[in-house]
């Protein structure tokens, strides 16, 4: 029976599919609670009548039969089975009475009459409940016979037979070739592939076809694609700044495990408890991932609980939606009102991810713990070789120290006198191996006396003219100590009329952090104010004098000890001389770490001194001076003159200048080798709670882990641990994740899910439309050992699979959208699909697989307008050559401004979990397609291969374009239409030449230099128009 | 909406960015073939030519009459400082330096960004305020053009929010949720009501420049996102620089009539490949790749603004016509009322002043206070202005004490959500309103709290929707832009 399309608002649809097998059934076998009856109940009923206790009415539930069937404290009962008059529903739901109607008016639900029909009927039949379909276990029924061998196709052409369809013919096999390409490895065919497959005269040819597909590396790629959008992978944080994260490992991880078929059972405990399984790989670590791909803060102002509460919530509520379509969300701060999820099991799954080891601020930082190293092999060897030349660099150093002759001056007798020091440190020259460097751009120059320039001493001062804030650099030398009672100075000369604001002197030690200011003390914003950071020396000195200029080194932070690694002189504008810039102070031999060895001892006792060797440096913060042996004295002592003694330090300036060149290569090279984020918990557990109504700062009834009551029980020896709940997910018993998974591929080769809402198996969710077979293949996946490839091969290998997409206006008129499979799938690509295949058949695409993510082409101001200013993903720098030609899945993905390209085509933004994407159908993606220079280069690329590659007359080119676009020769009729489009392309360029020479010169490769510019011109306007052909950017 | 209507919809309803095709043969030739839409031409035209339109809005949509049509929302990002624009404080100059009583604190949660201050001395606004227009309304000198139109406006000094922190309040005020994933506000509006325009998108968002003195805060994509709604709903932006929409523009060497012959014979092809397939998808894109070739002539025409007078241009102000700056976006957003377009957004960012702020937000009102009056203004002289809502807001305030040294001239305010300003006026709105009252330090709210729920579902009403019974099934939930607490439309704001 079908409802006549007299109630406008809800139409079609339930006629056509969604209740259309539901109501002929309903018609046939009777009205099935959960086929029937929940959703009504569930949509209009249960958000005072359900699960939620709080929000319930009237303590009347209608999701339960004990309730519904029992009378209240009147006598009056919800629902009498097989008695219509006497169900108070019955007579609530038409009364007229505005007081007591249901659904009240103030809910803004009403019954349909179709709804009413289905309700009257069920109580007639007896109002039988059933729990939930979902929460079932799935058990695998006999296909049914109808002819057909392959079991999918059973159940397929059984339901069609019932509605008075068939399954349609096989596609021919150059659309076949390309489905189950584009579906398997997300590629299009090679013509080479092609006529493979379409030459083989085998009886299995397509099954021979689909392993070749299945074996591919490129079959990973595809596969992943799906799993990051469950992942929520990106290569950002995602909050606030949403600065880069390393966790591309976790991507490749994915894309491996595919490839290696790793069983969905492995995939699951890998990915939620990796780090939990004894003798955990590097590879399971990685995997761990998972679980860390949440956004995550570091927003000033934060609160650490919140945060802590929320990533816990987050990858509750993702794992519970990954694995079992749960969507535990609701349950966050109320009783899910049409679940039977508690907020107490909400919290007590969100148990299980509560601690975790990570921040609650990411610290905007490219690895925030726990993070782990991944060097490869070649890695290794060479670190272990800068290793040894560290030790060979060292054990000279310290043979140089033994022969290198060293008198304490505190053992000397008598003990030598205080003197005064005075050092210059930037004059005519500056000290061993400093080097200048006008780090704000140059328009100072050094002045001599003989071109008469203003000098204070030598030959020659350093003058600046700028109209900004600038600054002249010293770097890079020996380091320079502050001696006893310090003072800094330096020399200025300013000029009357051409002021500065400001002048500045500053110091670095480990930073910069030490800065002088004379003039105006805001004119220079560095540092803080009133600090050593930025200090005040007074007034702009007198112009047209030098002055000098000194201070107490302690002014700016420095103590005697202090080891200075950098100077310099800035300014706010004006003209400033500089010259003659030290330190004056006094030296004590005798007491003096730097050159007295029992003193340096002395000052050291009990520290950590980093410059030393390992052991010695255990042996100075642990053991006591009195203590030490003769052997460890020595040592020390060598390190001493090696090292710290300024008398000697000439001597040794240039091994420590190699042994920092080695360092600097050691520390370059593993800063280079990449980590990834991955799952640690912390030593101790932290306590979890229900939180009242969601809120992070309102604890309530302390939980423990463990699973919801409507799903089997769980088994753990102890307190139940993350790998107890993977292992449960994939246990037999388990009614959802089976049936999720096998959805979420069904999804992705017939285009829309068995159970269409694939992030919902709830009562909210959408029924299956074939729930036998979506219980026949659950099973048969779990006891195939979750072979996932396996499955797939199941999939694409029905005739279900291989029909013919060509629809009648009829059965389109019956079926839009396919649910009954009565003809072959056909949809658009995905976003990655159809930038790589663009690349693919331009001859542009780089295969290679894995790393870090890469920044494709993008227009300008996609990132810019929303970075945050200090963000690392504010200012976009593409990349260029093999970089830009890579596959999609590999493109650099910030999560608060994602790349266009794939947004445009419905790719979600990784905030959040995401199990299906949208398909629409926009101008945007026309003018993508069409303009987007990714698009054009190929579209000129394809051109090339076309005149190269495709014969000699445009007939022929034509047709290799065809056959590398789609599969397939071009009609006569087709062919047609493109040679009259390419003949006025040719003309059109051929009198226009500059046009031309513009047209093949969009991107960065460059045009083939041996082909007739305007020929090749034209030819990429019709390669651009191939690429935009309906058939190319749709899997047929 | 239940799957069932929501099934329906996407089978019958044409969006523009959306499909539209399964009418192509008939009434979507005539669209085709019509020029540009827009409320001018579709207002002449027969009654029942709204069918016509590309994106009609849902079945039952608005639930009432509505007051406006169309909105643009000013959003300054960053949280404009409350006590310095609108919330007249007199008596805190006697407070100067003084400690915030604890009566008034009442030890509420504070952002870590002072809660370690030992001390919060108040910081009494710079500015002078005065009063304005016939309604008497307290305007800070800072913003001297806005102060012009005030018997336009209805200001709430009462809006609160429950976030602190910028990501999950800007999320907050967009979205109706903390957390990121739900739709925007423009995307709901786009999805319930479609547009009247045929050639430009139902929501368009601006994210121009912004002072270099102001502190630039991040703004989200997710802020004009579709969330759980088709993503054809997402706010499209019309860009500062390069083209305004993004690959509008055909490559170099490629002319109009060099597109058009290709499309021509794409068009060709692909019917061909209809009739094979029967696939009504290929009759969309067919159409969807012609709305974007009158997308390249449309977008800018809708840029070129030869033709505005040069009174209006000069009211707008100097930047008028440098693309990427607000007051370029503010003629941007009339222009495009004018076209029909159903949302503009344009989020203007750097105001998050927590030290310098006399002189950062001085700059931020210099680069937006005249341009927002004269979108006002400019809508009303061209009749515009009952049928647009316009609403101008942050996403929480500043705090009354000063965050860092107080002097005389300078200070910073840290976040404050537990009151602010925001202000609407046009389409329904009653001008001149002065509505919720907050302490003598513009701490607490005393009277008629407004949260940022009730302003969304007061927005949700003047475009003549039930915020409640504007709904969409996702996560299991009837999702709403006001969220599942009780949400109330602040009917005293409304004429």
């Amino acid at each position: 029976m079908r409802f006549p399309l007299q109630f406008p608002e809800r139409a079609v649809l339930a006629a056509a599919l969604l209740l259309g097998g539901a109501l002929s059934g309903a018609a046939a076998d009777g009205v099935q609670f959960n086929r029937d009856i929940r959703p009504i109940l569930s949509d209009q009923c249960f958000s005072c009548h359900g699960f939620d206790a709080k929000k319930r009415k009237a303590g009347l539930r209608l999701d339960v039969a004990e309730s519904a069937h029992a009378a209240n404290k009147d006598g009056r009962i919800a629902v009498k089975p097989g008695d219509l008059s006497g169900s108070e529903l019955w007579a609530r739901i038409n009364t007229t009475d505005a007081d007591d109607i249901m659904p009240p008016p103030d809910s803004h639900k009403t019954l349909a009459p179709e709804q009413k029909a289905l309700l009257k009927r069920w109580i007639e039949q007896g109002a039988k409940y059933q729990r939930h379909w979902s929460f079932e276990v799935p058990v695998r029924g006999v296909p049914p016979s109808t002819g057909a061998l392959h079991p999918i196709d059973r159940f397929i052409a059984d339901r069609l037979g019932r509605e008075g369809l068939a399954l349609s013919p096989e596609a021919d096999r150059r659309t076949l070739a390309r489905r189950v390409s584009l579906d398997l490895t997300g590629l299009t065919p090679t013509p080479a592939e092609v006529d493979r497959f379409v030459d083989d005269p085998a009886p299995d040819a397509y099954e021979r076809m689909v392993d070749r597909f299945l074996a591919s590396p490129h079959y990973g790629e595809r596969m992943a694609r799906s799993w990051l959008d469950v992942a929520r992978y990106a290569d950002t944080h995602g909050l606030h700044l949403d600065n880069e994260r390393q966790i591309w490992a976790y991507r490749d991880w994915v894309v491996s495990a595919f490839n290696r078929n790793l069983p969905f059972d492995r995939f699951t405990i890998d990915q939620l408890a990796g780090d939990l399984v004894a003798g955990a790989t590097q590879d399971q670590l990685i995997a761990t991932g998972f679980n860390r791909c949440n956004v995550s803060t570091s927003e000033g102002g934060s609160i650490d609980a919140e945060f802590i509460f929320r990533y816990a919530v987050d990858r509750a509520s993702t794992t519970s939606q990954a694995w079992m379509g749960l969507t535990a969300g609701c349950a966050v701060c109320h009783d899910h009102k049409f679940d039977p999820i508690s907020t107490r099991e909400f919290y007590s799954l969100y148990a299980f991810f509560h601690s975790a080891a990570d921040p609650a601020m990411d610290g905007n930082a490219l690895l925030t713990p726990p993070i782990m190293k991944l060097p490869t092999a070649d890695d290794s060897a060479r670190l272990a070789e800068l290793d040894s030349e560290l030790v060979r660099v060292e054990s000279g150093l310290l043979a140089k120290a033994r022969t290198t002759p060293y008198a304490d001056p505190a053992e000397a007798n008598p003990r030598p006198p205080v003197k005064d020091l005075d050092s210059v440190w930037v004059d005519d020259d500056l000290p061993t191996g400093w080097k200048g460097d006008t780090s704000t751009g140059g328009t100072s120059r050094w002045v001599t006396r003989e071109e008469g320039g203003q000098v204070k001493r030598g030959r020659r001062a350093l003058r600046r003219e700028d109209g900004g804030l600038a600054q002249d650099v010293f770097v890079s030398g020996a380091p320079m100590e502050i001696p006893t009672a310090p003072k800094l100075y330096a020399h200025v000369r300013l000029e009357a009329g051409k002021l500065p604001r400001a002048i500045m002197l500053q110091y670095r030690t480990d930073d910069w952090k030490h800065r002088m200011v004379w003039g105006d003390i805001d004119a220079i914003d560095w540092g803080a104010k009133g600090t050593g950071q930025r200090a005040h020396g007074g007034p702009l000195p007198e112009a047209g004098n030098w002055v000098r200029l000194e201070f107490d080194a302690a002014k700016v932070g420095l103590k005697p000890g202090d080891k200075i690694t950098g100077i310099a002189f800035t300014q706010q504008g004006g003209v400033v001389h500089w010259d003659e810039a030290g330190v004056a102070g006094q030296i004590d031999p005798a007491n003096d770490p730097s050159r007295s060895f029992v003193a340096w001892l002395k000052q050291q006792q009990g520290r950590d001194v980093g410059e030393l060797p390992p052991d010695l440096r255990k042996v100075l913060k642990e053991v006591a001076a009195t203590n030490r042996t003769p052997a460890q004295v020595t040592a020390l002592r060598e390190q001493f003159i090696a090292r710290v003694c300024s008398d000697t330090r000439e001597t040794f300036q240039p091994v420590i200048a190699e042994m920092d060149r080695v360092r600097k290569r050691r520390n370059e090279l593993e800063s280079q080798i990449p980590s990834t984020f991955v799952w640690k918990d912390l030593d101790k557990p932290r306590d979890s709670f229900v939180m009242t109504r969601g809120a992070y700062d309102k604890p309530g009834e302390k939980v423990s882990r463990g699973v919801p009551a409507a799903l089997p029980p769980m088994k753990s020896e102890g307190t139940p641990t993350r790998l107890d709940l993977a292992r449960w997910l994939v246990s037999p018993e388990h009614p959802l994740t089976a049936r999720v998974a096998v959805n979420r591929l069904w999804l992705q080769f017939f285009g829309i899910g068995l159970v269409r809402t694939a992030e919902d198996f709830g009562s909210q969710g959408e029924p299956p439309s074939h729930p036998e077979l979506l219980d026949w293949l659950s099973v048969e996946y779990r006891e195939s050992g979750w072979d996932t490839k396996a499955l797939v091969r199941l999939l694409v290998t029905s005739a279900t699979y291989r029909q013919s997409s060509v629809v009648t206006p009829a059965l389109l008129a019956k079926d839009p959208e396919n649910r009954l499979l009565a003809r072959g799938p056909r949809f658009r690509l995905d976003a990655e699909q159809l930038r790589d295949n663009a690349l693919f058949v331009g001859g542009l695409a780089v295969l290679q697989m894995g790393g870090k993510g890469v920044r494709t082409y993008q227009p300008p101001n996609i990132w810019e307008p929303v970075g945050f200013v200090g963000s690392n993903t504010r200012d976009y720098r593409q990349d260029t050559g093999a970089a830009l030609y890579r596959r999609s899945l590999y493109t650099f993905f910030k999560r608060t401004a994602p790349p266009p390209f794939m947004t445009t085509f419905d790719a979600p933004n990784r905030e959040g979990l995401c199990a299906r994407r949208e398909r629409s159908n926009t101008p945007l993606q026309a003018l993508q397609l069409m303009n987007d220079v990714q698009y054009f280069e190929a579209a000129r690329g394809l051109a090339q291969r076309m005149l190269r590659q495709g014969g000699s007359t445009p007939a022929a080119r034509v047709k290799f374009g065809y056959e590398t676009v789609l599969g397939r020769p071009p009609s006569a009729d087709e062919l047609a239409v493109v040679l009259r489009s390419l003949d006025r392309g040719l003309a059109r360029y051929r009198a226009d030449k500059p046009a031309a020479e513009q047209a093949v010169t969009f991107g960065e490769s460059k045009a083939a230099s041996d082909l007739d510019v305007q020929e090749l011109a034209a030819y990429t306007l019709t390669a651009n128009l191939l690429l935009n052909l309906d058939e190319t950017v749709t899997r047929n | 909406m239940d799957p069932l209507t929501e099934y329906h919809v996407q089978r019958t309803r044409r969006q523009f960015f959306g499909d539209a095709g399964l009418r192509f043969g008939g009434l979507a030739l005539g669209w085709l073939m019509a020029g540009s839409g827009g409320r001018r031409l579709l207002a002449d035209a027969a009654p029942g030519a709204a069918v016509d339109r590309v994106h009609p809005p849902l079945p039952g949509m608005p639930h009432f009459a509505p007051k406006a049509k169309s909105i643009i929302y000013l959003h300054m990002n960053g949280a404009p400082s409350q006590i310095d624009l609108w919330d007249h404080k007199p008596g805190l100059r006697a407070h100067f330096d003084k400690n915030l009583p604890d009566s008034i604190r009442m030890a509420q949660r504070l952002s870590t960004m002072t809660s370690g201050q030992d001390r919060f001395p108040v910081a009494p606004s710079k500015f002078e305020f005065r009063q304005h227009g016939r309604s008497g309304m307290w305007v800070s000198d800072v913003l001297p053009h806005t102060a012009k139109i005030v018997d336009e406006i209805a200001l709430v000094r009462s809006v609160h929010t429950n976030a602190i922190n910028h990501d999950p309040a800007c999320t907050f005020v967009m979205t109706g949720s903390e957390v990121p994933g739900k739709a925007s506000i423009g995307s709901w509006l786009a999805y319930g009501l479609g547009s009247e325009s045929n050639d430009l998108p139902a929501f368009v968002v601006f994210t121009p420049s912004f002072p270099s003195s102001g502190n630039g805060q991040a703004i989200y994509s997710r802020m004009w996102g579709s969330g759980y709604l088709p993503t054809r709903y997402t706010g499209v932006a019309l860009r500062g620089s390069g083209d305004p929409v993004l690959y509008l523009k055909n490559p170099p060497g490629v002319a109009a009539a060099d597109r058009r012959d290709m499309l021509d014979a794409l068009n060709d092809l692909n019917r061909r490949q209809h009739g094979v397939y029967g696939d009504p998808e290929i009759q969309t894109r067919i159409s969807q790749y012609e709305m974007a070739f009158r997308m390249q002539s449309s977008v800018p025409e809708l840029t070129d603004l030869s033709r505005e007078s040069a009174a209006t241009l000069e009211m707008y102000g100097a930047d008028v016509k440098r693309t990427g700056s607000f007051t370029h976006s503010a003629i941007m957003a009339r222009r495009l009322i004018e076209r029909g377009v159903r949302v503009v957004q344009i989020l203007h960012r750097g105001w998050d002043q927590h030290d310098n702020l006399p002189t950062a937000l001085k700059n931020q009102c210099l680069d937006t206070d005249q341009a927002a009056a004269a979108l006002v203004t400019d809508l009303k002289q061209r009749g515009l202005l009952d049928s647009t809502l316009v609403v101008w807001g942050g996403e929480f305030g500043r705090t009354v004490y000063s965050q860092g040294k107080l002097t005389p001239d300078n200070y910073g305010r840290d976040h404050h959500p537990r009151n602010f300003c925001m202000w609407m006026a046009g389409g329904g709105v009653k001008g001149g309103t002065v509505y919720g009252q907050t302490d003598d330090f513009s701490y607490n709210i005393v009277e008629n709290p407004v949260h940022v729920n009730d302003v969304n579902a007061t927005i949700l009403h003047a475009l003549g929707i039930d915020h409640r019974r504007f709904t969409f099934k996702s996560q299991g939930l009837d999702q709403k832009l006001t969220g599942v607490e009780e949400a109330n439309v602040v009917k005293e704001l409304l004429a």
